[in-house]
């Protein structure tokens, strides 16, 4: 929910969102083949000269695939990135096609999702 | 992007007198970069309401939701499980946004928290600029990229109207007026021969839904 104390991370909502969505996390995790035929779907990642942050299954992997693997182990630092990652390097425009049927900005929306209930989310005015 | 300005906390207060369990939901997407309705305004109107109604001794309980946008159904479906214990829902999203949840949830009352005002630009930070009212025909290519929609107090398309103040609109002495400003751009771009083409009255589509299906679609979407 939206206010949770932002110093103090809050494991278990972490976990019972990874619950959840066990199911979707880990096809997209067991699925990925690493075959980058995402990165050219995301017009981010054209615009970005390729840079592979930008590419849609690293968002994902070192988002909630990380969070995943971890169990929802996290600290502060780590999630802010992970905010960047999910919130700054992705408009979730949801064009980014894998050929595997990974459903990428849907697995993207969860790592935004845990990081909103952790109350760490992109502030427009910062 | 839609941008959006909030509404005043009495008249918020006022759609949810009645009801005792309040979700204020947020949007990820145009009210969260004109902060008018994301996370953080969230929390803002659940303070502010809590607060409201502590001093009024009324007893509700309240919690805030974010999504990442209320325009798409996918995106919303995180809300199911949650709506379900509460009266009431406030979308601080656009009109879409609030639509996009009523739909969704025809046996709960959605009501809006802000006043979705414009397709606009970005000025700096929290301060915005109406340039589109999506009127559906877009006229800009032959009126210098300037919107006499949105700009000309009186929307016309062929030229000034006969009151132009000197160079201001006859509304208001601060107004530009839009056709002045569009003869200028014109002028300068050795175009002036596109003001005097007549443009057909505008079919007011915006009187009725309307649905965008981008070309290639077709087939997909139109029964034949
Ligand atoms: S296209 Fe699919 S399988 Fe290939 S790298 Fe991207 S997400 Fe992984
Ligand atoms: S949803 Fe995100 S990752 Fe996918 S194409 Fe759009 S910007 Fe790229």
């Amino acid at each position: 929910m939206s206010d949770n104390n932002r110093n103090k991370i809050d494991t278990r909502a972490i976990q019972s969102i990874l619950k959840e969505n066990k199911k979707q996390i880990k096809l997209g995790l067991t699925m990925c083949a690493h075959c980058s035929m995402c990165a050219e779907s995301c017009f981010l990642y054209m615009s970005k000269d390729y840079d592979p942050e930008y590419m849609p299954s690293y968002k994902f992997l070192n988002s909630i695939g990380k969070l995943y693997k971890k169990k929802g182990k996290v600290s502060n630092g780590r999630l802010e990135k992970m905010r960047d990652l999910v919130f700054e390097n992705c408009v979730l425009c949801t064009r980014c096609y894998c050929p595997f049927g990974i459903n990428i900005p849907s697995l993207i929306t969860l790592g935004r999702r845990i990081c909103r209930s952790q109350g760490v989310f992109r502030e427009y005015d910062k | 992007m839609i941008k959006a300005k909030p509404k005043p906390l009495e008249e918020i207060q006022n759609y949810v007198e009645s009801f005792d369990r309040i979700l204020i939901t947020g949007c990820g997407g145009c009210v969260s970069v004109c902060l008018a309705g994301g996370q953080r305004e969230v929390n803002i109107l659940k303070t502010e309401l809590a607060l409201a109604h502590s001093q009024s001794n009324t007893n509700k309980h309240m919690d805030g939701y974010t999504v990442e946008r209320q325009c798409n159904s996918n995106l919303i479906e995180e809300l199911d499980p949650i709506v379900a214990d509460f009266d009431c829902i406030i979308s601080m999203a656009c009109g879409a946004g609030v639509q996009h949840l009523a739909e969704r949830y025809p046996g709960k009352p959605v009501f809006p928290a802000v006043n979705t005002i414009a397709i606009g630009v970005d000025l700096d930070i929290g301060l915005y600029e109406e340039r589109c009212r999506a009127c559906g025909e877009c006229v800009l290519a032959y009126t210098g990229g300037i919107c006499p929609v949105t700009r000309c107090a009186k929307g016309l398309f062929n030229g000034p109207c006969g009151g132009t103040n000197g160079d201001k609109c006859e509304i208001s002495n601060e107004i530009d007026c839009a056709w002045l400003m569009i003869y200028n751009r014109l002028k300068e771009q050795n175009r002036l021969e596109d003001i005097l083409k007549i443009q057909p009255p505008m079919e007011w589509k915006n009187q009725v839904k309307r649905t965008i299906i981008q070309k290639g679609y077709e087939n997909r979407y139109i029964d034949k």
